[in-house]
């Protein structure tokens, strides 16, 4: 483990990765920190930069903007009272207070010291279960490839607040987007009759044509609902150190249990950030001897709320890393670009990259140091720059993603697949379609049609899908997610009634 | 008379798309005995699941009284009219996308920055002027170098 750790270390501690860290984590900060922007715009921003790099460069940067873009969301949180991140909705319940109680320094260093934590704890859950988990799936064969594959599809689905059948549809349409162009047989499909359509399109401008758009352009339109009193701020903020370590001192266990909860949502596909928050604030509040404090400014939530959403960033690599099944948005995209390098993630990745593997766990590492010593130095230019207004934001990552999908493969047709499916995604965000189980079927949905045909090539019977155990269990949780969700659904649907009949 | 919403025009839609790709999957090479389930058969099956869920959606939505509303026209274009800044920028990067290779990367970058600035932005003071201008000007500039001498992408 030690050599391990070493190696990973010669090649993550090179001046270039280094800087490419620093950056990664300063640009993840600052998208973290602008509200609207979010982490999954901030990689997807970065990702055209990767391009010409080498692979351990590049994921470590990556790894960077991840970072620094779960702990970003604070700034804005606490100084704005917004969320710079859906995963940060909880820090402004006591982080917002406290700043307004005039200590807002104080505020902002607990949450870096306990986004540090967080991220160190979840680095340690990935080191410890990543490895096991992958040598548990080496045994998968196609079967059970593709029933977890379909199980982290209904998973994501059913995960879709009240809209279990718009879910489940939205992967569909994920896995067939992948259809078009010449496929495993070198037979062509849905080319239309466009010598461009036979190579199919990229996952890359397909993920952020379908995400970018639909954020970008909402922003927009919710522009007259924002707070034009938001260039009031006191930017000048004072970190009071001694305080903050004593205050860190007393929520030893809130950290280690929040950063358990974030590690262990992180790693369940569909949840992500935003549940680990809510999950760890609402525990926290429970095992609290004063839960009447929460939400006027203690420091327990905040303890709660960034631990837990920093701890997401090492649990979410795990699936992806020892599964190849990227469990929220932001690892969808991640795993796109580990493909874009020549890097398959899944079990193999450990026996056949173990150096970078062992490159993404330093980078973490690293990640998290270098993001409590720019927050605590910079936080102050951090404030300012997420007051920059949306009507600048749009317009230039809008123009980086086209030249991100341009340089992808200098290719312009690229461009247009992107302005195609920023059209689709709008579209079926206006009507109320969940994105994330679209973009994951378009990552999945080549592995799981070889996987599919590897099996019947196998065996022709369907039935070995349920005849062999981890199959059919993976099927069952599938079948038992799409139920629990409709159970959900219809609960949702009785409360909502319940509240119409009460206000007539 | 029907009226339309959300549901049930994603839900024609998609079976509009569905019956169109199931027509063209129709040339599809057929399955041979090297290939006996053949490459028709995986989006076919997609395909299914994708109707049958868009029929779901279809008949939901026909069970939720919706109260009476415009026609489809009218509530298209209502939709549209109240959208004119989204279909704007939306035609502005459609633009850029065409312009690229016509003019080159600088001159189509800077034109759709200036333009989808001046729409947002507003034009009604020196001041936003002078910052889309500088703006649109530097990015594109520096955006060039980074990629062609830092990362040596070439830009059309």
């Amino acid at each position: 483990m030690t050599n391990f750790f070493l190696q990973a270390l010669a090649e993550v501690g090179t001046p270039s990765v280094l800087g490419l860290i620093i950056i990664g984590v300063l640009f993840g900060i600052v998208g973290g920190s602008i509200p609207g922007f979010t982490v999954t715009m901030a990689i997807l921003v970065v990702f055209p930069f990767t391009f010409a790099m080498d692979p351990v460069s590049g994921v470590s940067l990556m790894v960077g903007v991840f970072v620094g873009g779960y702990s970003g969301g604070i700034v804005s949180g606490v100084m704005l009272g917004i969320p710079g991140t859906p995963s940060s909705i909880t820090t402004v319940y006591d982080g917002y207070p406290m700043a307004q109680k005039g200590e807002p320094g104080r505020a902002l260093g607990i949450g870096v010291a306990s986004s540090f934590l967080g991220t160190l704890i979840s680095v340690a859950v990935l080191v410890f279960f990543g490895p096991l988990i992958a040598r548990f799936s080496m045994n998968f064969r196609p079967w059970e490839i593709t029933a977890l594959i379909v199980f982290a599809l209904t998973l994501v689905a059913g995960l879709s607040s009240g809209a279990l059948l718009k879910g489940l549809m939205a992967a569909a349409l994920g896995l067939l987007v992948t259809t078009v162009g010449y496929d495993r047989n070198s037979n062509l499909r849905f080319d239309f009759g466009l010598p461009a359509m036979g190579s199919g399109f990229e996952i890359l401008p397909v993920m952020i044509g379908i995400f970018a758009f639909s954020q970008l352009l909402g922003n927009i339109e919710k522009l007259k609902d924002e707070k034009s009193d938001a260039k009031k701020i006191d930017t000048n903020v004072t970190i009071p150190y001694g305080l903050i370590l004593k205050d860190m001192a007393g929520q030893k266990l809130n950290t280690l249990r929040s950063s358990l909860i974030g590690s262990l949502v992180g790693a369940l596909p569909g949840t992500g950030g935003t549940v680990a928050n809510f999950l760890s604030y609402d525990q926290a509040k429970k095992f609290s001897r004063h839960p009447e404090e929460f939400g006027t400014g203690t420091p327990s939530g905040i303890v709660a709320s960034e631990a837990s959403n920093s701890a997401v960033a090492g649990g979410a690599f795990v699936p992806t890393l020892a599964l190849g099944i990227p469990g929220d948005l932001p690892m969808a995209i991640m795993m796109g670009v580990l493909i874009l390098h020549g890097i398959t993630p899944g079990p193999m990745m450990f026996e056949q990259n173990p150096v970078l593997v062992g490159a993404i766990y330093t980078s973490l590492l690293i990640g998290a140091v270098v993001m409590v010593l720019c927050n605590l130095l910079l936080v102050r230019w951090f404030a300012k720059i997420s007051l920059i207004p949306q009507q600048i934001l749009v317009p230039v990552v809008l123009m980086l993603c086209a030249i991100g999908a341009y340089a992808l493969n200098n290719n312009l047709f690229d461009i247009w697949v992107l302005f195609i499916f920023g059209i689709i995604g709008y579209l079926l965000w206006k009507a109320d379609v969940p994105l994330t189980p679209l973009i994951l079927g378009v990552v999945l949905g080549d592995n799981l049609e070889r996987q599919l045909f590897r099996a019947l090539e196998l065996n022709e019977s369907w039935l070995t899908f349920l005849t062999r155990p981890l199959s059919a269990l993976f099927l069952a949780l599938a079948v038992a997610s799409i139920l629990f969700s409709l159970y959900q659904d219809r609960k949702i649907q009785r409360l909502k009634n319940a509240a119409q009949r009460e206000n007539i | 008379m029907l009226t339309l919403t959300k549901d049930r025009a994603l839900a024609l839609a998609l079976l509009l798309m569905v019956a169109v790709m199931w027509m063209e999957s129709g040339d599809i090479r057929p399955p041979t005995s090297w290939q006996p389930y053949g490459s028709a058969l995986f989006p076919r099956i997609l395909l299914v699941v994708v109707g049958l869920l868009s029929l779901l959606i279809l008949v939901r939505s026909l069970w939720v009284n919706v109260p009476e509303r415009p026609g489809a026209i009218q509530l298209i274009t209502d939709w549209f009219q109240s959208r004119r800044t989204t279909l704007a920028l939306f035609l502005l990067f459609g633009l850029y996308a065409a312009l690229l290779p016509v003019v080159g990367y600088i001159a189509a970058t800077i034109g759709f920055l200036v333009a989808s600035l001046a729409l947002l932005l507003g034009i009604d003071t020196r001041r936003k002027w002078m910052i889309n201008l500088t703006l649109s000007g530097t990015l594109a500039i520096v955006i060039f170098i980074v990629f062609r001498y830092g990362l040596n992408v070439w830009l059309p």
